[in-house]
């Protein structure tokens, strides 16, 4: 099963049948806690995989970044989802989204604290115990930032994926988000982080509300990220790019323009 | 007289039972081959007829009839922003006939126009004539029986009534004289039960369910239960899902205009609750609401607003 390649999407059974007639799609992405892990699989997913477009199952519960360890049901969850799709690797964030059992439904980000970096590292080391494939881990966007931070986001990722030898799912979207809500350099970010991990990049809209950037997943990818796709392709092109869209999803012609704009600002070949 | 005469010979009508029996069952299980054989040949014809690719609306109309197309034609038009619905459940144009519009389309975006009801539609001459073609259409393809057909189909099983009929008149008329009709009795029970199988004739052709069927496992992603995404998939993703998955796509596209238009949540069939009542009041423009229109389940809301001001 060969790692994702070139401009893929995120599937979603609300537009699966968009995603099944794109002719040159090689990758598509499947959040992991909506499969079920002994089968079946939902048809327009069986199709794609016997096409050989390449499925990665994209967790979003796991809570790695959590201080109590990452429940292992969960981890085998994500195991059998990656066996039944045949998945080259898995993914999930570096966040919490419990903690002292309560639900937050939300990615959170952590602290930015050595600390921090223990607590995700051993539950990477958990989860790649069980795990029958390599995971990729992905940076959120945060609105915030927690007090007395002792290192810096680009610190913070590569130590992180140095020490639990992950691979990196960069969300360039997160990145400009990131970037903008700090007022900081989102290129700074692209300089430092170790680009020769990526194993692909999640590319998504977002809007702007009270001052602030969201990642909302429902509106337009916004000229600024695809201008950081440029950028980040100009530096080290990664192996694939994901459109994410989790709402709001436009007419077919508006999804097929925003792959295609991917397909352009990368290189790659377009799939629509 | 006759009593005298059957008295005299024993037997009813003057043929013993077994002789009867073997001459009855012979002439029944003729008349079933017959049936069965004429039955199969008509639904298991349109193989061709199967393969083009069936358009929403005749895959409307295989699926649910004159309803069901008109249902599958309002959303592809709704979804096109062409249609909407206003005071009293009257159909409203708000914008031009989509481009490649199908003659049912054309037809109801006109009535639409003069401010026709859904449940109207179906009597205006320019939607009827619509209709007629689509199902002339899908009966030339053999996806779908012809009235002419089902009436052929019927008539093998209105011959095995005929000899029900004399199978019973003979029982009767053993069991007054004492005679024994046990074994006649059981055949009647059998052919009653075979008889009323071959009486129901189905709409669709065996190759009219393939190609639905096709069509269904083809479009899974518009089933409702994908909580599909119109805005995605067009006015012909609309038109399929309606066509394929019932009413449920039209009231999952939009509930407001589903309502108001008192489309029936779920009408596969034709005459359903959207027909039923109504028709009694056929001339003002007011106070439909009292009336049977607004006393089912689904459209209370809707009455409220068309009619509390």
């Amino acid at each position: 099963m060969s790692g994702p390649t070139g401009v893929g999407i995120g599937w979603r059974p609300e537009i699966a049948g968009f995603v099944a007639e794109l002719p040159g799609l090689r990758f598509v992405e499947v959040v992991a806690e909506a499969l079920a892990p002994s089968g079946p699989l939902p048809s327009g997913l069986t199709a794609l995989r016997e096409r050989g477009v390449t499925v990665v199952p994209h967790g979003v519960r796991l809570s790695l970044g959590g201080a109590e360890p990452v429940d292992p049901t969960r981890i085998e969850h994500l195991a059998a989802v990656a066996e039944l799709v045949n998945a080259p690797l898995v993914s999930e964030h570096i966040a919490f989204v419990r903690a002292g059992g309560l639900e937050a439904g939300h990615l959170l980000p952590l602290p930015r604290s050595r600390a921090a970096v223990d607590a995700v590292c051993a539950n990477v080391a958990r989860a790649r115990e069980r795990l029958p494939v390599p995971i990729a881990l992905e940076p959120i966007a945060a609105l915030f930032d927690w007090p007395d931070d002792e290192l810096d986001e680009a610190a913070f990722l590569t130590e992180i994926l140095e020490r639990s030898d992950a691979l990196l799912l960069l969300d360039i979207a997160n990145v400009y988000a990131n970037a903008r809500n700090r007022g900081t350099d989102p290129l700074d970010l692209l300089d430092r982080l170790p680009l020769d991990r990526v194993a692909y990049v999640h590319v998504a809209g977002g809007a702007e509300h009270g001052g602030f950037y969201h990642d909302t997943h429902t509106d337009p990818v916004p000229r600024p990220v695809l201008e950081l796709v440029g950028e980040l392709c100009a530096r080290r092109r990664p192996p694939a790019l994901l459109l994410e869209r989790d709402g709001g999803y436009p007419p077919a012609q508006a999804l097929r323009a925003e792959l295609d704009a991917l397909a352009a600002a990368s290189g790659f070949p377009v799939v629509t | 007289m006759a009593d005298f005469e059957f008295a005299a010979s024993g037997d009813t009508w003057g043929v013993s039972g077994p002789t009867f029996l073997r001459f009855y069952l012979t002439a029944a299980a003729l008349l079933v081959a017959v049936a069965v054989v004429h039955r199969i040949r008509l639904i298991s014809g349109g193989r061709e007829g199967g393969r083009d690719p069936l358009d929403p609306q005749q895959a409307a109309y295989l699926n649910g009839g004159d309803t069901l197309a008109v249902h599958a034609a309002l959303g592809g038009l709704r979804a096109h922003g062409a249609i909407g619905v206003g005071r009293n459940h009257q159909l409203k144009a708000t914008g031009p006939l989509p481009a490649g519009a199908t003659p049912l389309e054309q037809a109801i975006h006109h009535a639409a126009g003069q401010r026709a009801r859904v449940r109207e539609l179906r009597r205006d001459q320019w939607v009827d004539r619509a209709l007629t073609d689509l199902r002339e259409g899908l009966e030339r393809r053999e996806l779908l029986l012809s009235p002419a057909h089902r009436i052929a189909a019927r008539r093998a099983s209105l011959a095995l009534l005929t000899l029900i009929a004399i199978g019973g008149v003979r029982a009767v008329l053993g069991l007054t004289n004492s005679r024994p009709v046990g074994y006649l009795m059981l055949s009647l029970v059998a052919l009653v039960v075979v008889s009323l199988f071959l009486s129901r004739v189905p709409r669709v052709t065996r190759a009219g369910r393939q190609a639905l069927h096709d069509m269904r496992r083809q479009h899974a992603h518009l089933a409702p239960s994908a909580a599909p995404s119109y805005p995605t998939y067009g006015a012909v993703g609309v038109s399929t899902g309606v066509a394929l998955f019932g009413a449920a796509s039209l009231w999952a596209l939009d509930p407001g205009f589903a309502e108001q238009a008192e489309i029936p949540r779920q009408a596969i069939s034709s005459g359903g609750v959207g027909s039923s009542g109504g028709d009694g009041g056929s001339g003002g423009d007011g106070g439909s609401c009292g009336g049977g229109s607004c006393g089912g389940g689904g459209c209370g809301g809707g009455c409220g607003g068309g009619c509390g001001g």
